[in-house]
Formats: C-alpha cells, structure tokens, sequence
C-alpha cells in the first residue's frame, strides 16, 4: 500500500491573504476604498498583488471587483464623482499621491477590456504602435518595426497578421481582436497588465488561448484579471481574491485571497467555499 | 443551487454505504463458514464478491462522470475525492473476505484448534464493528470516532500478534503445520481489513480538515 | 368554425396581373374622361385612384379572404401616399430644369450683368458671390461648431456645458433673416448704417450653420464608443490627444456628412443675404470690401424688377434656381458617398 508523506497538520484556518508565495509584490494596496460620489463602492481592501504572478479577482456581479481593478491604473477616475482614499504601491510608490500624474501612472499599469477594442481608423501595425506613437513624438521606422513585431508575438499574434499589418484591424476575429489589445497594451511595456474579463466575449477556443497567452505574458508582467468565470480563475492564475457584497448598497470587500489551488480545494471562509462551489444564494 | 450535482453526491454516498454493507456481510459470511468449517458457505461467500464488485464500478463510473460534467470544487471536491479512495478500501475489504473464505476450503476437514478460531471470531467482530464504525462516522462527518478507529485497530493488531504466537507454539504434523500457516494468512487477512478501516477514518478527517494525514505512524 | 373560415386564406389567388389591369383601366378612364369633360384632372386622378383601390380590395376578398385584402388595402394606401409626398418634389424638378435648361448655357456661367440690359448676360459674379459667402462661413463655422461639440461631449460638465447648449439648440430654430439683421447691426455697430459687404453676408449664414455643425457632430461623437477613449486613455495617452487622434478620426466621416448637410442646408438663403449683402452686377472677389451677389438673391431681383421685355430676366431667374438646385444636389451626393466610404473604417456594430 502506498504510505503517504506525511502533511502539515491542519493548521488553523486565517482570514488574511496568506501568501506563501515566493518573489516580491509588486503593487501593496492598503487601507483602499473607492467612491462614486458619497456611495462607497468598495472598502478597506488591502491586498499584496506578486510580481510575475497571474492574480484572478472573482465574485458575483456588483461586487466591486471591476472598480478595484480600475483602481489600480487610476481609470475609475474617468467616471466623474469618482475618488479613492488610501494607497496603492507600485513598486513602493503610491500611484495616489498628489504629485503624480494619472497618465504616467497607465504607462505603466496597462488594461485590456471585455470587448476587444482596437482603433477602427487604424491598421493592425498602426494599432499596435498607437501606444508609442501618440506618447513620444519622433521613433525611427525600424525601432518601431520592432516593438510592434516583439508585441505581436508576446500577443501570439504575430504569425497570424504578420502579411497584412497594413490592414485594417476590424477585419480580425474576435480572438484575435483580443490578442491584438493585449499587443498594443504591451508594446508600451507596463509593468502589470490588467485585465477586465478578457475573454467573456470569446468563444471557448479564445478563451483558451487568451489562458495560455496569459501563463506566457506573466514571465514578463505581472498580471490581474478580473473574471466572472471561476473555471477561468482556477486555470489561468497563481493567486485568487474574492470580493463578496454584504448586500444590496453595501460596498464590496475581499474576503479571502490565497493561492489558486488552495481557495479551490479548500478555502478559509464560508462566503468563499459557497462562491468556489457554486452554492451561491 | 447545483441540484444535479449535489443529488449526484448524495448518489454516490448512498452506493457507498451500500457497498459497505454489503462488504459487512461477506465478512459475517466469512467468518461463519470458517467457524463452522462450511464449504459451501465458503462458495457462496467467494461468488458474492461480483456484488461487490458491481457496485464498486458503478461508484467509480459515476465518480468519473462527476468530475467530467460538474468540476466540483472545493467540499465537493474533497467528497468525491473521499468517496473515491473509501470505494477503494471497500473493495480490498470485500477482496480480504474472499481470502478467508477460499482459506476455509483449503483447510476443510482438518480439525481446527478451537482457542484459535475462537479468537479469529473475536478478531473478525471487531473488524465488523470497525467497518460500521468507519462509515457511519464518514457518513456523519465525525472525526472523533473516526479517530477512534485507532483503539479498535489496535485490539485486532494484538490479536494477531497473539494468533501467531499461539500457532506457532502448536507446532504438531505436517497437516497441523499446514493448517496453522493458513490460519495464519487467515489472521492477517482480518488484521489487514482493520488497517482499510482506519484508511476510511483518515478519509472522513481529510474530507472535513482538507488536510490528508495519517492517524498513525504506519511503520510498526 | 367562422373564425377559422375568416382568418385562414383561400386558396385561389387573384392573378399576380390583376391589380394592375384594375390600375391600368382606371387611368385609362382618367385619361380619356378628362379630355372629353372638363373635370379636373386631379380630382380625377384621385377619384379614380380611390375607385381602383375599392376594385381590387373586393376582388381580393372575394378570392383571397379578408386578410390578404386588408394587406392589399394597406399596401396600396401607404404606396399612394407615397406618390403623392413625390409628386410636388418632381413637378418641380421638372418644372426647374425645363424652364432653366433655356439659359443653361456657356454665357450664363462666363458673363456677369455688367452694362447688361435685356438679353445676354450671365451670372459668373452670383455664382462667384455665392461659393465666396458660403466658403467664408464655412471657414468660421466648421472650427466654431466641431470645437464646440467636443466640448459639449468630451468636456463638459455642468453650468456652463447646460448653458451652451440651451444656446445652441436657441440658435439653431432662429429664423434665417434674424440671423441677416442680427449680422448688419453687428457690422452696422463699427462701420455705419448702409454698409453692404459679402462678409456680413457670410457672418449671417454661419450664424445658421454653427448650430447645425454643433449637433451633428455632437450625435457623431456620442455614437463613437467610450471603449475607444478608454483603450486610449489605458495606454496612459492624455485627453485632448484622445480627442485629436483617436475620437476624430473615428468620427471624420460623420463630421464631414454633418459639415456637407449644414452647407447644403444654408447655400441657398435668400433672406440673410438680401440685408448684408446688397446687389451688383459684376463680380467681386473681395468679402471685405463692397458688395456682392449671390444666386439666390440673384434669382430673386430677376424675377422681382425684370425690366422690359420680362423673358430674359425671367429665363436668367429660372437658370440661377437650377443652378442652385444642382449645387444643393452635388453636395448632398458627396456627403452621401463620404459616409459611404467612412463607414466601412467607422464604428463597426
């Protein structure tokens, strides 16, 4: 008979984000809480995201949980009404203090959204060069040529359009729509690369290949994806957080935040293990 | 919510305490057509195994089909686990009982030495009790008494230690010789039923835990 | 069951020829009943229209079921009402290029009204006058009225964005000659009362079109998808560069549809111009300094002092309407084709 090693004993059950995971974090976000106006959206989140990890962010809709992400490259700004109080650290700098400036902040934070978005006026090369182009003024022609085949192929794109960069960019499938928006993220080369439920719009073949894009990119990036889709989370990240709502008007908050493996085999909070299993309301 | 899956879960339990059923009274079996040196109980025993068996894949096909059509995750992830390799110890436990019954024919119309066999018939008790302890505590998700399969393992390992030593002192002819080393296979048969038992008892702990760990040190 | 009996169509047809033969007839009466009385032709024409309906709505419902003739009535009413709406539309095409294909000739585009009296002549300086006057309030309106509409959409907020747009939708319902008085006082206020320049003229016309351009390209830009902007902005590009090389050219399209359509719209007033832009019969080239003429007012003054004999004013009247008319048409066909063109890198749905 097989005599198993044995394991750790039982140990006691933390609410914390837990992580022992090796390498070190990337963005600290402490004490964050987001606001529309006087409605609290979000509250108290403090959250260790790692460096070159895949971080899935998972919970039911209305939870907050896109409003974080958006929090994290300053986008929920764009909403008018909206503000956020405590720090977000990137690299150790918070991206919230006055001096900075929100556009600096998502050259280096980049996202990718639901709906594959590329510029329709443009071609594909000229799409994935919009990052470059519209941020400094004079790049050679052949560095140019070089990020934008350097990103095609980081998007896995690269063999697919390599004949037709001249081409408009609407004429794609909607994978490849995709992964041309993860190009153009990537040609400005962030350090973290958010991503709003990628592939809710796909189909499940390019919800697959977006997956395998994504354990690819993290060796460069570090990567958050948002999604409601728990397979998705269980495959594609190293990390899980889930963000749970106490009810209807209250903000959302993380509940639990651990490695993937562990939140799927055996997480800490009840909210979670009914979230994971599907036990929900 | 997940009413196919959890009416699937509840599916399985139910074969699972089916099958241990069943595995209680090939053992009852067992033990009776060795008390009583009866061949043909010994047969019946040894063809109701495909019972056993039959139940023992339905358990694993719907295991499988499970996990392809409802990706359980966490609890039920671990149910099924756990009812997976408890299926397993059944099963081995139903094979053990095949053992003794084929061991009784072996030894068929040799007188036996009665303080042995009546030792077998305490031994072969507790492992009845061991085996309805086991599964009614996984049932019930009761972690201490299924830690309290340990005690009970314990008697049946003493008891086998004992059977040893007393065929061993026996000694006689060849065909007592004969009959003594297939009593002893007998004994560690039971002893070895015990031991799957508390290998239920580990899967109850691990189901509730989500820690796997061993209740004691197996090496001795 | 009668319901069924009502509801479920027969199975003769009436022949696919049939109404047809119905119309045909009853305009043959038409024809030959207004040439032989003196009834009306187009009370005729309507009675018989209406007979022809009652004809074949019967016959259908004697053959086909109720149903089938109420969809028969139905057809035939909405396909009637169309040709009427058509029918003034192509009287007067008809009538315009019949009346001005008489001096749609080389010296109506070469000569002006310089030391003419009575026959010859042309129109070159109210043809120069017109694409001077509209060019000119082309020029100050389209900046004016797109900068004001990527205001209204990308920036504002608030009081004042509320109150450009409450001025904007003002403007836009001004009658045009408000506008003509409201651009000779204006000009009247710094250089005295009596002045005449085409570039009042062109202050009075952009007036009307800066509205119009506002609202276009306002719709336009609200169409284009904030998914867009917000792919932009994620790669840390600031707003107005957003604006400049992601927003509008997406919108070009649009906005050059939306500019076309407020030029078609405001080439052929009359009123503004006939108070800014006085008369004279040669050309000028010259918005800043003394008059000029347009078309419209051209047509107008043709028709209003002919002199004696009244033909060739008349004639001269006539082409300069048709004139208009094809300027009207061409630019209204070229903004059809830019949005044809454009649409297909627009937004995609």
């Amino acid at each position: 008979m097989v005599s198993r090693a044995t394991a750790q004993p039982a140990s006691e059950k933390s609410t914390e984000n837990s992580m022992s995971v090796d390498g070190n974090s990337c963005i600290e976000v402490s004490d964050l809480n987001l606001y529309y106006g006087t409605f609290r959206a979000v509250a108290d989140v403090n959250m260790t995201i790692p460096r070159h990890k895949a971080t899935a962010l998972i919970g039911a809709s209305g939870c907050g949980k896109s409003t974080f992400l958006r929090s994290l490259n300053r986008m929920h700004e764009l909403v008018p009404g909206a503000r956020a109080e405590g720090t977000v650290e990137l690299d150790g700098e918070d991206v919230y203090a006055p001096t900075v400036d929100p556009v600096a902040v998502r050259r280096r934070v980049g996202m990718v959204f639901q709906a594959p978005n590329p510029f329709p006026t443009m071609s594909i090369y000229d799409n994935v060069a919009a990052g470059l182009k519209l941020n400094r003024s004079k790049i050679k022609k052949s560095d140019l040529d070089d990020v934008v085949e350097r990103s095609l192929r980081g998007a896995n794109l690269w063999e697919e359009v390599k004949d037709r960069l001249g081409k408009s960019g609407m004429g794609l499938s909607g994978g490849q729509q995709q992964r041309l928006c993860i190009a153009r993220a990537i040609a400005v080369e962030p350090e973290v690369l958010l991503m709003d439920e990628p592939a809710s719009a796909l189909d499940p073949i390019s919800t697959l290949a977006i997956e395998d894009l994504v354990q690819e990119l993290k060796q460069n990036y570090t990567i958050v994806i948002v999604t409601h889709n728990m397979q998705q989370a269980s495959r594609a990240s190293d990390i899980t957080g889930f963000f749970n709502i106490d009810g209807a008007g209250q903000p959302g908050r993380l509940i639990e935040m651990d490695r993937t493996d562990k939140i799927f085999t055996n997480p800490a909070n009840k909210a979670t293990e009914d979230y994971v299993s599907g036990r929900f309301g | 919510m997940r009413v196919t899956l959890q009416e699937d879960l509840d599916q399985l339990e139910a074969s699972l305490q089916e099958e241990g059923e069943l595995t209680r009274r090939a053992l009852r079996g067992a033990l009776n057509a060795l008390d009583q040196q009866d061949e043909e109980l010994a047969d019946e025993v040894i063809a109701f195994d495909d019972e056993v068996d039959a139940c023992y894949l339905r358990i694993e096909s719907g295991i499988q089909s499970l996990l392809a059509r409802q990706a359980p995750a966490a609890l039920d992830l671990r149910t099924v686990l756990a009812v997976l390799h408890v299926n397993l110890h059944l099963e081995r436990m139903a094979d053990y009982c095949v053992t003794v019954a084929k061991l009784t024919k072996l030894v068929a119309g040799v007188p036996p030495d009665q303080t042995i066999v009546d030792a077998f018939e305490e031994m072969g008790e507790r492992a009845e009790e061991m085996i309805r302890v086991a599964l009614e505590s996984f049932a019930a998700r009761d972690v201490e008494r299924a830690e309290s399969l340990v005690d009970l393992d314990e008697l049946i390992d003493r008891a086998n230690r004992r059977a040893v030593k007393q065929v061993i002192a026996s000694g006689g002819d060849e065909e007592r010789r004969e009959w003594g080393l297939r009593m002893i296979l007998v004994s560690r048969c039971l002893e070895r039923i015990g031991d799957h038992a508390v290998d239920i008892g580990e899967q109850t702990a691990f189901l509730v835990s989500g820690e796997f760990r061993e209740f004691t040190d197996a090496s001795h | 069951m009668e319901i069924a009996a009502q509801a479920l169509p027969r199975n003769r047809r009436v022949p696919s020829w049939g109404p047809w033969a119905v119309y045909a007839v009853a305009l043959v009466l038409v024809v030959v009943l207004s040439r032989a009385t003196d009834l009306n032709v187009a009370l005729l024409a309507v009675v018989g229209a209406i007979l022809a309906g009652a004809a074949v709505y019967l016959w259908s419902r004697a053959l086909e079921g109720s149903r089938r003739a109420v969809d028969r009535a139905a057809t035939l009413a909405v396909t009637s009402s169309f040709v009427v709406a058509l029918v003034p539309l192509v009287s007067l095409l008809v009538t315009v290029i019949r009346r001005g294909a008489e001096r749609f000739d080389v010296t109506f585009f070469t000569h002006s009204l310089r030391n003419v009296v009575g026959e010859g002549g042309g129109a070159v300086h109210a043809i120069v006058g017109t694409i001077i006057i509209t060019g000119a309030a082309a020029v100050v309106s389209i900046p004016i009225g797109i900068l004001t509409a990527v205001y209204l959409r990308e920036y504002g907020r608030g009081k004042l964005a509320a109150a450009v747009t409450f001025f904007v939708d003002v403007t836009a319902g001004i009658p045009s000659i408000v506008a003509g008085l409201f651009a000779y006082a204006l000009f009247a206020l710094f250089l005295g009362p009596g002045i005449r320049l085409g570039i009042i003229g062109s202050v009075a016309l952009a007036v009307l079109m800066i509205p119009i351009i506002v609202r276009s390209t306002e719709e336009i830009l609200r169409i284009v998808p904030n998914s867009l902007r917000e792919a932009s902005y994620a790669l840390g590009v600031p707003k107005w560069k957003t604006i400049v090389r992601v927003v509008l050219p997406t919108a070009l399209g649009g906005i050059i549809t939306g500019v076309m359509l407020a030029i078609a719209r405001v080439v052929g007033e009359t009123a503004p111009l006939l108070v800014t832009t006085g008369l004279i019969t040669s050309v000028n080239t010259n918005p800043f300094a003394g008059r000029m003429m347009n078309l419209s007012v051209f047509a107008y003054f043709q028709y209003k002092t002919p002199g004696v004999p009244p033909e060739p004013y008349l004639a001269r009247a006539w082409a300069a309407a048709l004139t208009l008319i094809i300027i009207v048409l061409v630019l209204y066909f070229v903004a059809r084709l830019v949005s044809l063109r454009y649409g297909r890198t627009e937004i995609q749905r």
